[in-house]
């Protein structure tokens, strides 16, 4: 009976070990991604670890074979494409949520709206001092993402227009590090996903059009298309683990894990 | 009752001062997994910089004649069929933010040898610069720096094998190209000097000089990724003894200038290559081709580049060679076609019949001097990114001349590769 009870007891481990899937990629994505899981696990479907590292580094992952699901906030590179055609991988991108991003300063910083024009010449390092754009006389310190994440991506993509960051720009290793960094450093800008914005750092209201409208960064205003630095989060997967990863993709795209989406403060695919 | 009492004061005092009757004062629990994670932290951090890959191929080969002289290292003379270790690649690579140490061999069933066994220094302030020295790839045009476990047919192009042997010469470079972040990253320029004699000892006092200058960029929608370079190779070869020979009317002539021992005969090449890849719905198509033209001081019977200073009398034969690659992914499975095209005129000025001509006082043009062209196609399947199957036949048709003797027609020594990769 006992040997019995110890085998049962032994499958049963084995068992749910066997479905347990791995979640690789973005900082962005990770508070969304551990929600997800968490309520995934809750309702029995299965078991799913997710780690962060970046955009870049969930792609590497996926290549690897070293996880299930790269979790992105920019579209696969062409590098990537190439890399996974040589090592024989289809892969299915899959759109998850959308992200608003969030330019935010130290909450003692009077200036609480910029341009994309001033951005980019802050970030770019042609704006200087935080006088230039109606700010107290206090040097700016820019925190920037490193160039795996893909969230750094975006921001030089959309907000930079493919310009580079200034040298002295500081280089963090994950989103949370540039909410903490910020909170701390008067003079500090960085940018993070609308889902880690805290009331340790303010967000700063922006306009794409030269000053004319100013929209602060919201689920509603990303939502109707308003704020204008928005992008799509995606999960990328290998087509062989396609049954494996189903449950997990469709539960996220349900209606069920959109509301898990607009919780965490992300963007659902539809209202 | 008062002795008591003092024997119990003294006990208590001898257990506060001594320190192995303390009880500790604990951690909490998270303050002990911190400081455990920092720890195990700052090892996998000096265990990232230590990288150990390789790879292995096994192939069998047929050909239609014995002892075919070429295909990646020629045939022993009573076979038309081989099966063994083409390449077994371990590297070795120890990166910091500041330098890198990189070290290859090569193992096979034909012995051991290094590969690769460089330095680099990285410029810690603008990130721009790097200089490498020891034995790395020339920065000469594209197929020589491109990974053989990541080419699409068994071989490099027949000019390259020729003209670069190893594909890499010992001597040091300087490398600017912007960091990641920069908008100029997509540029790169490279030039270095170079002892000329491949994976082998200094043995003149000679540099030779190899520069390149290339872009590569994606389309903003990634959809496309094209490339383009412009190479140049500007040495000298020693001169072992007085005579040198240049081609003139069809033969070779003894150049009448150059006549010192111990002077260097020009050998120098000028390269273009470009690729391009593009998505569609029917996979990735990549499309890749490389030109070189040249000189190149040689033997008789030969345009191989040497290994060290000859002793033998030099020909110089004004070279050109070419490639160009297509390689269809097919979407949505692990199939690869590709088809290749190569040439190598090892002697452009004379074709045809011209070839082993002689004439009085002149030296006649030998097997050396045709000109060979190769039409390829190819099958991968790559199982994972550890595992890849090749099946490539190579169809090479040579030159022919009425006037040399065995090549009257073209040779039959095409060769058919049955290749099996496993990468780490």
């Amino acid at each position: 009976m006992k040997k019995t009870l110890l085998l049962m007891i032994s499958l049963a481990i084995l068992a749910g070990g066997s479905f347990a899937q791995k979640i690789k990629g973005s900082d962005t994505m990770l508070p969304l991604s551990q929600k997800e899981a968490e309520s995934f696990m809750k309702a029995g479907k299965g078991n799913v670890t997710v780690t962060g590292g970046g955009s870049g580094v969930g792609f590497t992952a996926l290549i690897d074979g070293t996880t299930q699901i790269a979790q992105a906030s920019r579209a696969i590179k062409m590098d990537e494409k190439l890399k996974l055609t040589e090592a024989g991988i289809s892969y299915k991108q899959v759109i998850a949520a959308y992200d608003a991003l969030a330019m935010v300063v130290n909450p003692s910083n009077r200036v609480d709206k910029l341009t994309r024009e001033q951005l980019e010449g802050i970030y770019t390092g042609k704006i200087k001092n935080w006088k230039q754009v109606g700010g107290a006389d206090l040097l700016i310190v820019v925190y920037t993402r490193e160039t795996s994440s893909g969230t750094y991506e975006f921001v030089k993509t959309s907000v930079l227009k493919n310009k580079n960051f200034v040298n002295s720009a500081l280089s963090m290793p994950a989103t949370g590090a540039i909410i903490q960094s910020v909170s701390q450093t008067k003079g500090a800008i960085g940018y993070v996903g609308l889902a880690y914005v805290n009331k340790e750092v303010k967000a700063l209201k922006v306009s794409y059009n030269g000053g004319k409208n100013y929209i602060n960064p919201s689920i509603e205003t990303a939502m109707n298309k308003t704020y204008p630095i928005t992008r799509p989060l995606y999960y990328y997967y290998n087509n062989k683990d396609a049954a494996k990863v189903k449950a997990y993709i469709d539960y996220v795209l349900s209606p069920e894990g959109q509301k898990i989406v607009l919780k965490v403060g992300y963007v659902p695919l539809s209202k | 009752m008062k002795k008591i009492f003092k024997l119990i004061l003294i006990a208590l005092l001898v257990v506060a001062i001594n320190p192995s009757f303390a009880q500790e004062a604990e951690g909490t629990p998270t303050d002990t997994l911190g400081a455990a994670v920092n720890k195990l932290q700052s090892a996998v951090e000096l265990m990232q910089r230590f990288k150990v890959t390789g790879y292995l191929q096994v192939q069998s080969q047929f050909t239609d004649s014995l002892g075919n002289p070429f295909a990646g290292g020629a045939f022993p003379a009573n076979t038309d069929k081989r099966f063994g270790v083409r390449r077994g690649r371990l590297k070795f690579a120890y990166n910091t933010l500041l330098t890198s140490f990189v070290a290859q061999f090569d193992i096979t069933e034909k012995g051991f040898a290094t590969k690769d066994i460089y330095m680099v220094v990285r410029d810690p302030w603008t990130q721009t610069l790097s200089l490498t020295g020891g034995v790395f790839n020339r920065p000469f045009g594209y197929e020589i720096a491109f990974s053989s476990s990541a080419r699409e047919s068994p071989e490099r192009a027949r000019f390259t094998q020729t003209l670069f042997p190893g594909e890499r010469d010992l001597g040091y470079m300087l490398t600017i190209q912007g960091p990641k972040t920069s908008s100029w990253n997509f540029l790169k320029i490279q030039g270095g000097f170079f002892a000329g004699n491949g994976i082998n000892p200094e043995t003149d006092k000679k540099k030779d000089f190899i520069g390149q200058i290339s872009i590569s960029k994606s389309a903003l929608d990634e959809k496309i990724k094209y490339g383009i370079g412009a190479s140049y190779y500007d040495g000298g070869v020693y001169q072992g003894t007085a005579n040198v020979y240049t081609m003139s009317n069809g033969v070779y002539a003894k150049d009448a200038s150059a006549v010192t021992i111990g002077k260097f005969a020009k050998r120098q090449y000028y390269g273009l290559d470009a690729q391009f890849a593009v998505e569609s719905a029917i996979g990735i198509s990549t499309l890749r081709g490389e030109y070189i033209s040249g000189q190149q001081p040689s033997t008789a019977t030969s345009p191989n580049s040497f290994t060290a200073s000859p002793s033998a009398d030099l020909y110089m034969r004004d070279v050109k060679g070419s490639y160009v690659y297509f390689v269809q992914g097919i979407k949505g499975t692990k199939h690869q076609l590709v088809v290749k095209y190569d040439m190598f005129d090892p002697n452009a000025k004379i074709s045809g019949d011209q070839i082993g001509l002689s004439a009085t006082n002149m030296k006649a043009t030998t097997a050396g001097d045709l000109k060979y062209t190769t039409f390829g196609i190819g099958w991968i399947y790559a199982y994972n990114s550890s595992l890849k199957l090749m099946a490539y036949y190579d169809m090479v048709k040579n030159e022919t001349s009425k006037n040399l003797t065995g090549y009257s027609k073209d040779l039959k020594d095409n060769v058919f590769t049955l290749r099996l990769q496993c990468k780490f």
